[in-house]
């Protein structure tokens, strides 16, 4: 057992050294405006994600159970996420700029992850429910895909100062296609975002006796929700179209970030354990 | 009055009201709910607190405000989807018409194989007709019931709001608790829980793993025993019978409380932590305040439990102390009373909200609706026949636009380079 969980953490170091030479390498590629680097920088994130994957099997074999349910793990649960979603975007949209704005988010992400404790707890009775493995593994999809989104508004709001044509031309599409790009990942991130609450709902029904008492943490993902409701109409009528759209979705993924850690750290409620 | 109606079921009154409800979400997670006035007064400011009173913000989530708004949103959603219905059966009808194709936003010529690329793009095969000028043309349409996307997802979110808000209004919500052997009537209903057995489950460390109580449900009639069922709370896994859900909610301790005189026992019942009991006839409560597992070891070498309690006479403190296992309280008599038999008592909540399943069956179809909006998305392709015998094709898809023109394009291409 505990060979597995040394194992873990020295993948989960590799982990963060991969994710980091990727940043280096999409940064490089937009410096020097060669194309292999992003070619390299993508190996070297998938070499990393397949890693991560590891790592989060390590762990669960090794605790014995899901490795979704505390901060830390659902810290590195969430940044896998990120680079997950972040890399089928790349390949999908043949768009490697996404990685030189996700990198930096997913390193935080994971960060974040390196300061919690690793410490294997035991579950208290109301965490041991098998729907632990289907709410928290569709809000790390969820996440992950307005991770993109949010990304892609930023690259959206910067379009027009991408001024060299040439490269940019090339490697970023144009805003109206951005703005198709970014409503996919929050197609994404909202049907997974409503699993999520929906078998949350179902969980709290059976373990709490209410499917929805207004805890923070509830109220926080129906505010994210909201959010991105409004961009979807936001983008449906014309004029608005675009750029306040593209605000929107980063302010969701702003709501997503403090749904996770600003609600655990501000306000008290019954989700404390992540 | 047509312009209020108009505006009442229109996108741009949907998205304000969204907005502001997330807002008032969002104040309502940040200011704490449900404290009391003076309360509010020491933690803000004496206006701020007056200003949370006053516009409710002490319980945002049954303000009478933030119901009118949830009240706008379902006449919203409502108006919204009455109109847009006829519009929606015309547009899927329409869809399939090759009489009326729209205007393309997808252009490519010189296809040799018109089903070939619909192969490629994963699309149904062509269907021939005429097109609105009565020119023979091939078509292929998919995911019309995309369309309906929107329109399935507001229901859902109408039958939410519904099932959430009755039930709110409806249901029926009980704490029970007691130990193994005692039978406790849910408040004034005519129904009674008998607890048989609670059991805590416990890993090799100490670490409490679930909690069970065994239970039996009785409707009484006329303070009769009418009818039971044997039911099983666990954590997790509620309990049911008659139309009510039992949720093992939480546990505690509890004690044999005895009052016996000359030897000859006149009471004897079990006190939880927490509640408190007349003795006899006096004016004298005794609250059993908390349980000390190894309080005393006895000459034996066995260890003992201590029982703190508190004494009232009326609702006056008097005095508090601790007693062993068996050991006399004093102050009662020429009562003889003291404590025994620690043991566990369980608590249930004991809900009935009939509309659970109208709330859940709302989330699915607006589940269902996000699918069908999102990854159903309609496309069009059409193609006439040039005299050189290649197809010109024609295409539109709502959703897609650019992204799909750009899909049909690299088909195109892949299709010229293999041939
Ligand atoms: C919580 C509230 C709401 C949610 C979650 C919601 C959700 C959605 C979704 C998912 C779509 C499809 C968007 C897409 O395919 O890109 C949509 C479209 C639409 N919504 Fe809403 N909506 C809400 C409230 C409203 C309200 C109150 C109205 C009232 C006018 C409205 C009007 C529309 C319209 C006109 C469309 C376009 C439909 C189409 O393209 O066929 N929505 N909505």
């Amino acid at each position: 057992m505990n060979t597995l969980l040394n194992v873990e953490n020295i993948l989960f170091y590799a982990v963060i050294c991969l994710y980091f030479l990727a940043m280096i390498g999409y940064f490089l590629f937009i410096g020097l405006k060669k194309e292999r680097l992003a070619k390299a920088a993508a190996i070297v994130q998938t070499v990393g994600l397949l890693l991560h994957t590891a790592a989060l099997i390590c762990r669960g074999i090794g605790a014995g159970r899901l490795p979704m349910t505390n901060q830390y793990e659902f810290a590195t649960s969430f940044a896998w996420g990120l680079c997950l979603v972040s890399l089928v975007f790349i390949a999908k949209f043949k768009f490697p700029v996404i990685g030189a704005f996700a990198a930096p988010v997913i390193l935080l992400l994971i960060g974040y992850a390196a300061m919690q404790s690793k410490e294997v707890k035991d579950l208290m009775p109301s965490l041991r429910s098998s729907w632990l493995g289907f709410h928290v593994s569709t809000a790390i999809i969820a996440y992950g895909s307005f991770g993109v989104s949010f990304v892609l508004g930023i690259i959206f709001l910067l379009r027009e100062k991408m001024k060299d044509k040439g490269f940019w031309d090339q490697h970023v599409p144009s805003r109206e296609k951005l703005d198709l790009i970014s409503y996919r990942s929050v197609c994404l991130g909202l049907l997974f975002l409503t699993f999520t609450i929906i078998s949350g709902a179902i969980w709290a029904e059976q373990a709490w006796g209410s499917y929805w008492s207004w805890d923070p943490k509830e109220t926080w993902s129906l505010v994210t929700w909201l959010i991105y409701a409004v961009y979807l109409h936001l983008r449906i009528r014309r004029g608005w179209k675009g750029k306040t759209a593209a605000v929107f979705a980063v302010v969701g993924f702003i709501c997503v970030m403090f749904t996770y850690v600003g609600v655990n750290t501000f306000l008290p409620g019954i989700h404390s354990y992540a | 009055m047509k312009k209020i109606w108009k505006f009442l079921g229109s996108m741009q009154f949907a998205i304000i009201l969204l907005v502001i409800l997330a807002a008032a979400c969002a104040g309502g997670s940040f200011i704490p709910q449900g404290l009391s006035p003076e309360q509010y007064a020491a933690q803000y400011s004496e206006r701020v607190a007056g200003l949370i009173v006053g516009l409710r913000l002490d319980d945002v989530f049954h303000a009478w405000w933030f119901l009118v708004l949830t009240a706008f949103l379902c006449g919203n959603l409502l108006l919204c989807n009455l109109i847009r219905l006829p519009q929606l059966i015309r547009r899927t009808r329409a869809a399939a018409d090759p009489g009326k194709l729209g205007t393309p936003s997808v252009h490519a010529e010189g296809v040799r194989d018109f089903n070939a690329l619909l192969a490629k793009l994963r699309m149904p095969k062509a269907v021939e007709g005429s097109d609105g000028e009565g020119r023979p043309v091939r078509y292929s349409v998919q995911n019309r019931i995309g369309l309906w996307g929107a329109w399935v997802c507001h229901l859902g979110i109408l039958l939410l709001i519904l099932g959430f808000t009755l039930g709110q209004m409806t249901k029926e919500e009980y704490t029970v608790y007691g130990v193994p052997g005692e039978t406790k009537r849910i408040a004034e209903q005519d129904y009674a829980v008998r607890i048989n057995d609670f059991r805590v489950d416990r890993q090799e460390n100490g670490f409490v793993q679930q909690y069970t109580s065994d239970l039996t449900i009785l409707e009484l009639s006329g303070g009769e025993q009418a009818a039971a069922i044997d039911t099983q709370a666990s954590v997790n896994h509620p309990g049911s019978a008659f139309g009510f859900k039992i949720y093992q909610n939480a546990m505690g301790d509890a004690a044999k409380l005895s009052v016996r005189k000359d030897g000859e026992t006149l009471q004897e019942s079990y006190l939880c932590v927490g509640d408190a009991l007349q003795i006899m006839g006096t004016p004298l409560y005794l609250q059993l305040q908390s349980i000390l597992p190894d309080y005393e070891t006895g000459a034996d070498g066995h260890t003992r439990s201590g029982f703190a309690y508190l004494i009232y006479v009326g609702d006056e403190f008097y005095t508090m102390s601790v007693r062993a296992e068996g050991e006399q309280i004093a102050d009662f008599k020429p009562y003889e009373v003291f404590f025994s038999e620690p043991c566990s008592y369980t608590l249930l909540q004991i809900k009935r909200d009939r509309f659970t399943p109208l709330a859940l069956v709302g989330g699915v179809v607006t589940l269902l609706g996000l699918l069908l909006a999102f990854y159903l998305q309609t496309r069009k392709l059409w193609a006439r026949r040039e005299e050189d015998g290649t197809w010109t094709v024609f295409g539109s898809s709502p959703k897609g636009g650019a992204l799909f023109a750009d899909r049909v394009k690299d088909a195109v291409e892949q299709l010229k380079n293999q041939s």
